[in-house]
């Protein structure tokens, strides 16, 4: 039997978030920490796809940071339009 | 400058030479992310200024069955992965074993969507319902093709499983990806 290696490490990551996304959304009763938890889960994902199975990590910082900034400025986005919209 | 001096200083893609696979796919994914961006943030705001209206639509989706496929598509994601290894080891059996599973799993994709459509369409609602069933139609129904461009690609690059193919056609897949992990949240669960 073979040892798991980054990528099947990084599936690993990725399953057990997305279940905590599932399963979290009813266990968190306010919006606003609610939305950042599930938001903050969104971006480990990103990254972590970005990273291992687009294999950005070895190459130059700037596409790292270009796809890393797509995903984190757009969760941080609808985070702050959710508490925006909820403190109106 | 001669063809010898172009060829020495590679392809003329520049920088986008340091990505995995086919530059012109970089261009793309790129060019994707922009347009998902400006889809997803008119849709952030759109719900910040209709936050009923929206929230009485969210309210009436499968989460459960949009979660499934998230499960999906990021094991289909590590399959891609896994034959892009495969076929940088040059074990084209292997990387072909791989491309199947990791287009199976996008077609089990798309059979949950469109079970989550029937379900939807079966209770009435439609593109016009309101705004917020627009942008979500709208929306998944873009990621949904493609979800579909994505097999087509990955199905091209598996006939010959040579590494720039299967980084290429996998590049695309992974952006596939991504972008249902921040569409996800964004539609099913942000309150």
């Amino acid at each position: 039997m073979t040892m798991p290696d980054r990528l099947d490490v990084t599936w690993i990551a990725l399953i057990g978030l997305a279940l905590a996304t599932i399963l979290l959304p009813p266990l968190m009763p306010r919006p606003l920490l609610g939305n950042a938890v599930l938001l903050a889960l969104a971006v480990i994902k990103g990254r972590r796809i970005a990273l291992d199975f687009m294999d950005l990590r070895a190459v130059p910082a700037l596409w790292r940071g270009l796809v890393s900034a797509w995903i984190v400025i757009l969760l941080l986005f609808a985070w702050l339009a959710s508490a925006v919209a909820a403190l109106i | 400058m001669s063809a010898a001096d172009c060829e020495q200083q590679g392809t003329g893609w520049g920088i986008l030479e340091d990505l995995p696979g086919d530059p012109m796919i970089w261009v793309l994914i790129f060019s994707e992310l922009v347009a998902f961006g400006l889809f997803l943030g008119t849709f952030v705001v759109a719900r910040a200024i209709h936050p009923a209206m929206f929230a009485a639509g969210q309210a009436t989706l499968n989460s459960t069955l949009a979660g499934l496929n998230t499960l999906v598509l990021v094991t289909s994601g590590w399959a891609a992965a896994r034959a892009t290894k495969a076929a940088r080891a040059r074990e084209p059996r292997t990387t072909r074993r791989w491309l199947l599973i990791a287009m199976a799993l996008g077609g089990f994709f798309i059979a949950i969507k469109l079970a989550e459509y029937a379900e939807e369409i079966g209770r009435g609602v439609g593109l016009e319902t309101s705004p917020f069933f627009t942008l979500y139609f709208l929306l998944t129904g873009f990621h949904l093709l493609h979800v579909g461009l994505g097999i087509v690609i990955l199905a091209v690059v598996c006939r010959r499983a040579e590494v720039s193919g299967v980084e290429t056609g996998a590049a695309f897949w992974h952006m596939v990806d991504l972008v249902w992990i921040a569409m996800f949240p964004i539609l099913y669960l942000v309150r």
